[in-house]
């Protein structure tokens, strides 16, 4: 039976991704003379420009990064998280722009996770000493950091040199400025990252379905906890150049939510998640390589969003229309049964009686 | 010195009286409403909402060609009403969790909202920045009074309706059970957000509106025990990072609503703080008094 379901599986999830790629460029070839398009996508897939391969292999592990890690955050209850840590990325941006006065990556990158983590440590504090509840700390953080990082980000503008112009980039993304050092960086936390979720997967696999199991069983949760939120917060700062701070929240959570869709496995998940987050990063950069004014940030998560759409509805078995069609099957073996036609629900004994336990 | 630092402002021209009247409505509005959606542990909804004011905003225009308040607001409340809708589908039939369905929802559609401002209503007055950051000092006039009437409308309606507002507060089953109309009270709280953030969109953009919502709730939930004391100390609070914010952003010439929300924050971590240090020191006592009345004699 397991043996069985996974080819049909895997031919619906490459389905349903071809037919996301195609509704894609469906809608880009309605906005806009075919052909140009054409010769745009050509360019842009067969690396033209130099710059394209730092763009694809930047937002492809951007995707598969994000898609990775969303899986832990979406299980554990902590989709919105990610959303603080991204808005809390801001303010460190500004101060390390303050105090080395150049747009060097090392600086920023150091900033914008020292912020991140403060306010995933924030979090926690808030929570343990105060008794604000947990959903308006995270708010509360959230903005508090994003209101600083905009009185940063404001004092800037107002008084220097103008050297400051693309920190703008980091608010919405532009895969196109993404830097070799970068790829380096995602390539290494992607290394990073699955390595350490290979390494410990079972405890992080009882700590993600049963935190109090876990602890129980002497799993150290807390030390977990941080570590994964140290992960997540370097994950969103390196996402910012081609994601953008605002929106890298989606990153987190929309790939992982289509795969759990898609499978109730966990290993699965784990591989679907990364997998349908960098299709949305290449094909959310090739949207925003094509179209004038398509930041790179929104084109993936509009990407991604589309790929839970079709999740929804076409998910082998939590899908709109699987579901629906169950509901029919069990509709119709309740109507066999009750129509008083012996001869159908002798044929069918154990559909009839399990039309009955339904 | 001083005089420099505090009272010119006000003296120069009438933009520090407008700014303050500005950040002070925004401040009572979002304070009161946000206490009860603190209470009703909708926070975070108050995080959607916002986002998903803009696509609203910009998709009302797309469709009107027009700008005008009236075409705004009904945009952006219809923009709410799709987002809850959406939540609660992706919610039970995504099988995703709450935050996780909320942050489905209100992501997509903010990237949506973005792309469209930044292609199709490229000539709409929507500044990206000012729709983020907002603008205290540059608020038009009938802004200004959609505030001024958005605000009083919160207070008075929260006046009168206080003891209802209380009971569906704190135990919508009880206030099923007398007969309140408690969906009722609950759609009018969502339409009262849609519309706060959209009157307050101008002043302090899209996602600082959010701290407006909830910086001050929190605060008056470390100290007040009683929901009105809770909804006097958020306005209290709310007023006070508004004027205090409003220094700040002079001193350090930078964006008004984020010294708002900066100073907003601050003064929560300062109430923390002190409630904690209270609690500890409490319990200290209380420890010698206990020693002290173990001992014999």
């Amino acid at each position: 039976m397991e043996r069985n379901r996974h080819p049909r599986w895997a031919r619906r999830a490459a389905l349903a991704t071809f037919m996301g790629i195609t509704a894609a460029s469906a809608t880009a070839s309605a906005a806009s003379p075919g052909a140009e398009i054409w010769a745009r996508t050509v360019s842009f897939f067969t690396l033209e420009y130099g710059f394209l391969a730092y763009t694809i292999a930047g937002s492809a592990l951007v995707g598969a990064l994000c898609g990775l890690l969303g899986v832990f955050m979406v299980l554990r209850r902590l989709s919105l998280m990610g959303d603080a840590l991204g808005h809390a990325a801001l303010p460190g941006i500004g101060i390390a722009f303050l105090l080395v006065q150049t747009k060097a990556l090392g600086p920023i990158v150091l900033g914008a996770t020292t912020t991140a983590l403060l306010a995933a440590l924030a979090i926690g504090a808030i929570t343990r000493i105060g008794r604000t509840r947990p959903d308006a700390a995270l708010g509360l953080v959230l903005a508090g950091f994003f209101g600083l990082g905009v009185v940063i980000l404001s004092y800037l503008q107002n008084s220097a040199s103008g050297a400051q112009s693309g920190l703008q980039d980091f608010m919405f993304g532009n895969a196109a400025a993404i830097q070799p050092a970068e790829v380096g960086l995602l390539g290494g936390l992607l290394a990073l990252t699955v390595a350490l979720v290979v390494a410990l997967y079972r405890p992080l696999q009882l700590m993600t379905f049963d935190a109090v199991l876990a602890k129980t069983m002497g799993v150290p949760v807390r030390a977990l906890h941080y570590g994964m939120m140290a992960l997540v917060a370097v994950a969103i700062v390196s996402s910012m150049q081609s994601v953008g701070v605002v929106l890298v929240a989606a990153m987190l959570i929309i790939p992982a939510s289509a795969a759990r869709l898609l499978s109730d496995r966990f290993e699965r998940v784990l591989l679907i998640a990364p997998a349908l987050g960098a299709a949305a990063g290449v094909l959310g950069a090739w949207l925003s390589f094509l179209f004038d004014g398509f930041s790179s940030g929104p084109s993936m998560v509009l990407v991604a969003a589309l790929f839970y759409t079709l999740a929804l509805l076409f998910a082998p078995r939590r899908g709109l229309i699987a579901q629906r069609r169950q509901r029919q099957e069990r509709l119709r073996r309740r109507d066999a049964e009750a129509t008083p036609n012996a001869g159908e629900s002798a044929r069918r004994p154990h559909s009839a009686a399990l039309g009955e336990a339904a | 010195m001083l005089y420099e630092l505090f009272i010119e402002p006000w003296t120069i021209g009438d933009w520090m009286w407008r700014g303050v009247l500005v950040s002070s409505l925004v401040a009572i509005s979002c304070a009161i409403l946000g206490t009860f959606l603190y209470l009703k542990r909708l926070s975070l909804l108050a995080d959607a909402m916002a986002h998903v004011a803009l696509p609203g905003i910009v998709a009302a225009y797309l469709l009107t060609g027009s700008q005008s308040t009236p075409t705004m607001l009904l945009g952006a409340i219809l923009a709410g009403l799709v987002t809850s809708g959406l939540i609660r589908f992706v919610e039970r039939y995504g099988h995703a969790r709450t935050d996780a369905a909320i942050g489905i929802v209100f992501t997509s559609l903010f990237a949506l909202g973005i792309l469209l401002l930044s292609t199709f209503a490229r000539d709409a007055h929507l500044d990206l920045n000012c729709v983020l950051y907002g603008n205290v000092l540059g608020v038009a006039d009938h802004s200004l009074i959609l505030l001024a009437v958005v605000t009083v409308a919160i207070v008075a309606l929260t006046v009168l309706f206080f003891r209802p507002l209380q009971l569906a507060t704190f135990d919508p089953a009880l206030a099923a059970a007398f007969g309140l109309p408690v969906g009722l009270i609950h759609a009018g709280l969502m339409g009262t957000l849609s519309v706060t953030t959209v009157a307050s969109f101008e002043a302090v953009g899209a996602i600082l509106v959010i701290a407006a919502i909830i910086t001050p709730a929190a605060t008056a939930h470390l100290i007040a025990k009683r929901l009105e004391t809770m909804l006097l100390v958020a306005v209290a609070h709310g007023l006070l990072s508004a004027v205090l914010g409003m220094y700040l952003s002079i001193w350090l010439e930078c964006s008004s609503a984020g010294a708002m929300v900066t100073t907003g924050a601050l003064l929560y971590a300062v109430t923390l703080g002190a409630t904690w240090a209270r609690r500890r020191w409490r319990r200290a006592q209380r420890r010698q008094r206990l020693q002290a009345s173990a001992l014999p004699g």
